[in-house]
């Protein structure tokens, strides 16, 4: 972007139509005010401006500006040829190394190496012309063999080896020419620009020079179309293979507690309360009063297996989800959770209050308040495990800022996107949630559930306040 | 009286009308799906109707709609609603229409025969009977002054009267006399600051809950 005005070999990508450079500066020394062919080149705003003799002593300024910015880029080349050089050592050390099997070790690192040279490389090519420089390369990850063998089949590592090879050969050819090219340059345009008033234009060749070499640096570096999907969706499968592990171990931990939950909570009571009515039936005779209070006990036991089975049930999957969908049930929570808060529902089935406009089968409602008032009866639901990971992120952020953010008003929404779910709460309470102590596993359980879900959370709680909780569930609607 | 039962758990159904009918109650009809509800009510037009909160076809709120429903059919039909779990955004769409013979207990409660019994009664008969579970939420939430200022045993009766028990069921089930009980609600209503109210009945209920759920 910043270097556009001076006639290269490349003409800069953009809205300005394609001058041929030559031809451009010949336009220029013309001198016409309006050649207009160049709209973002600084060279036409300087003729545009002033006419070419008065502007000479700028131009030759500027030239020879330019002209050293270009050699500093071919210097850099240069150095990074040099870098090169030593790469290519390395390369065949590890190549000997690894063909030998003691250093196969090596050889990622290596590579890894060699990726940041590239990608050094790419940086100052993208500089130089405005335009990045796309990067694809697979993920160097796992045991050392799978390491190595990404290494040398990852495309990329080919085509860095090869651009390496090339940088080591016209990274100092170049630089040796600008080297050439400085003193008869400096020579030839001061004479030019100073007798005979023209334009320089021997000084634009080294950054001619500059622009060749990030040229080829860019044609070299650039990863084919399919290298660049292979690596992309080596990329998504990495993720997906991390997140897949994530909700599976989420899941097994889940089956644990539940189990664990039942084993000494419900069934616990249940054995217990068997043995009760056991004995109250080998006292019925003999001591009625006995009798009656094992009788007493047993029931007692018998109504806290029942609230433990109902606790149970909840944490796995809260029975108003079902009942009402994820729209009815925030609702509920909001209407719980002791705050004022405000509902928006966007793009998702919403049935509001007692009955109205609920999407079900019309033979429930029985004229209640009429069938499926506000149209959105057919709206998709989310899957059921999307629903109640925005259940129990919207439970637990309404929990924390009733307890801890003092606030007396929140904000909760729900929105359905083209991807997935988008669940927003907000509170104006002193902020820090994540800072405070405690307040800790609740949201690092709303992160494991969110990611087992390949989800997103988003958490900002500055000191102060506001806390805003942001989380996105992909899904298929 | 005269009981329509919906449940749709055999079981249970069984177990409700073996209860009822023990007790001495007569049980007109049975539902065991949620359509069947409305048009078996309308046809018996019973003194109190039990209904459960899931039914089929769908399993999700077809009981609780099915008394909305009937309640706006039948005004002053009694209902007692009985579900696996409460909620409070039931409790309060059924008392949205008013408290006078509502009833939204937990299943567990139906172990507790003569409590059962007792809130059926009620609910027939214009009373209202909430779970303590709801009570409890609400209770929960609430962490105020006027609320922290109640003396225990006045938090008892505060958490009673929501669940629409009378004085006199209020003073046998705190082993206090009546007139405890009453001097009880005295201070709450006092420290609540809400207007005086006599004896039991749904009123006091409503404004109980108004209270608790500002």
């Amino acid at each position: 972007m910043k270097w556009v005005g001076f006639p290269v070999g490349r003409v800069p990508d953009g809205p300005g139509p394609a001058v041929v450079a030559g031809g451009s500066s010949i336009l220029v020394r013309g001198g016409p005010a309006h050649s207009g062919a160049r709209p973002r080149s600084d060279g036409v705003a300087r003729s545009t401006v002033s006419p070419a003799a008065a502007a000479y002593p700028v131009s030759m300024r500027e030239a020879i500006k330019e002209a050293a910015r270009g050699w500093l880029h071919l210097t850099i080349g240069a150095a990074i040829s040099l870098f090169c050089y030593l790469m290519v050592g390395v390369a065949l050390f590890t190549a000997f190394l690894t063909a030998t099997v003691i250093g196969a070790g090596v050889l990622p690192e290596s590579v890894l190496l060699l990726r940041r040279m590239a990608g050094w490389e790419r940086r100052r090519t993208a500089a130089w012309t405005g335009t990045p420089v796309p990067e694809a390369y697979l993920p160097l990850e796992g045991p050392l063999p799978a390491r190595v063998r990404t290494a040398v089949t990852d495309p990329g590592t080919r085509r860095d080896l090869v651009w390496a090879a090339a940088q080591l050969l016209y990274g100092s050819v170049l630089w040796y020419l600008s080297l050439i090219v400085w003193a008869p340059a400096l020579l030839v345009d001061g004479v030019w620009t100073g007798l005979a008033g023209r334009r320089p234009v021997a000084l634009p060749l080294i950054g001619r020079l500059a622009g060749l070499a990030a040229d080829w640096s860019r044609a070299l570096l650039t990863p084919t179309p399919s290298a660049a999907r292979d690596a992309a969706l080596a990329a998504r499968i990495e993720q997906l293979t991390a997140t897949r592990a994530g909700a599976v171990a989420a899941h097994g931990a889940e089956l644990r507690r539940i189990e664990r939950d039942l084993h000494d909570g419900a069934q616990a009571r249940l054995v217990a309360l068997s043995m009760r009515i056991g004995l109250a039936r080998r006292v019925y005779d003999s001591d009625p009063a006995a009798g009656r209070k094992l009788l007493d006990d047993a029931q007692t036991q018998a109504e806290e297996a029942l609230a433990e089975l109902r606790h149970v049930v909840r944490g796995i999957h809260p029975p108003i989800l079902t009942d009402r969908g994820l729209t009815g049930a925030v609702r509920a929570l909001a209407a719980s959770s002791g705050l004022e808060v405000a509902v928006s529902v966007t793009g998702l089935a919403d049935h509001t209050g007692t009955g109205d406009g609920h999407d079900r089968d019309a033979s429930t409602g029985h004229g209640h308040g009429g069938n499926g008032s506000a149209g959105h009866g057919t709206a998709p639901r989310a899957p059921a495990a999307v629903e109640a990971a925005a259940y129990f992120v919207v439970a637990e952020a309404l929990t924390n800022a009733a307890k801890h953010s003092g606030a007396a008003r929140a904000s909760v929404g729900l929105a359905r996107e083209r991807t997935g779910l988008r669940v927003h709460v907000r509170d104006e309470g002193r902020g820090g949630a994540e800072a405070r102590e405690g307040g800790g596993s609740g949201l690092t359980g709303m992160r494991r559930r969110v990611a087992a879900l390949d989800g997103t959370v988003r958490l900002t709680s500055p000191e102060g306040g506001p806390t805003v909780i942001e989380v996105e569930l992909p899904c298929v609607w | 009286m005269r009981v329509v039962i919906a449940e749709d758990n055999a079981l249970l159904r069984e177990g409700l009308v073996l209860l009822l009918t023990s007790s001495g109650h007569e049980v007109a009809g049975v539902a065991a799906t949620g359509p069947e509800i409305l048009p078996l009510l309308l046809e018996h037009r019973p003194d109190v109707a039990v209904l459960d909160v899931r039914m089929p076809p769908g399993f999700r709120d077809e009981g609780l709609r099915a008394a909305l429903a009937a309640r706006e059919a039948l005004p002053g039909l009694p209902v007692l609603v009985l579900s696996q779990y409460v909620e409070e955004t039931y409790a309060a769409e059924l008392l949205g229409g008013g408290a006078r013979g509502v009833g939204y207990l937990l299943k567990d409660r139906v172990g507790r025969v003569d409590e059962f019994l007792d809130a059926l009664e009620r609910v027939a008969s214009g009373g209202t009977a909430l779970d303590p579970e709801v009570v409890t939420e609400l209770l929960a939430r609430r962490r105020d002054d006027p609320l922290d200022s109640l003396t225990p045993r006045e938090r008892e009766v505060l958490e009673l009267m929501a669940q629409g028990l009378d004085n006199g069921t209020i003073a046998r089930s705190m082993v206090v006399t009546e007139r405890a009980v009453h001097k009880h609600i005295g201070n709450v209503f006092a420290k609540l600051g809400l207007p005086p109210s006599d004896g039991g009945g749904h009123r006091r209920v409503l404004a109980v809950l108004a209270y608790l759920d500002a």
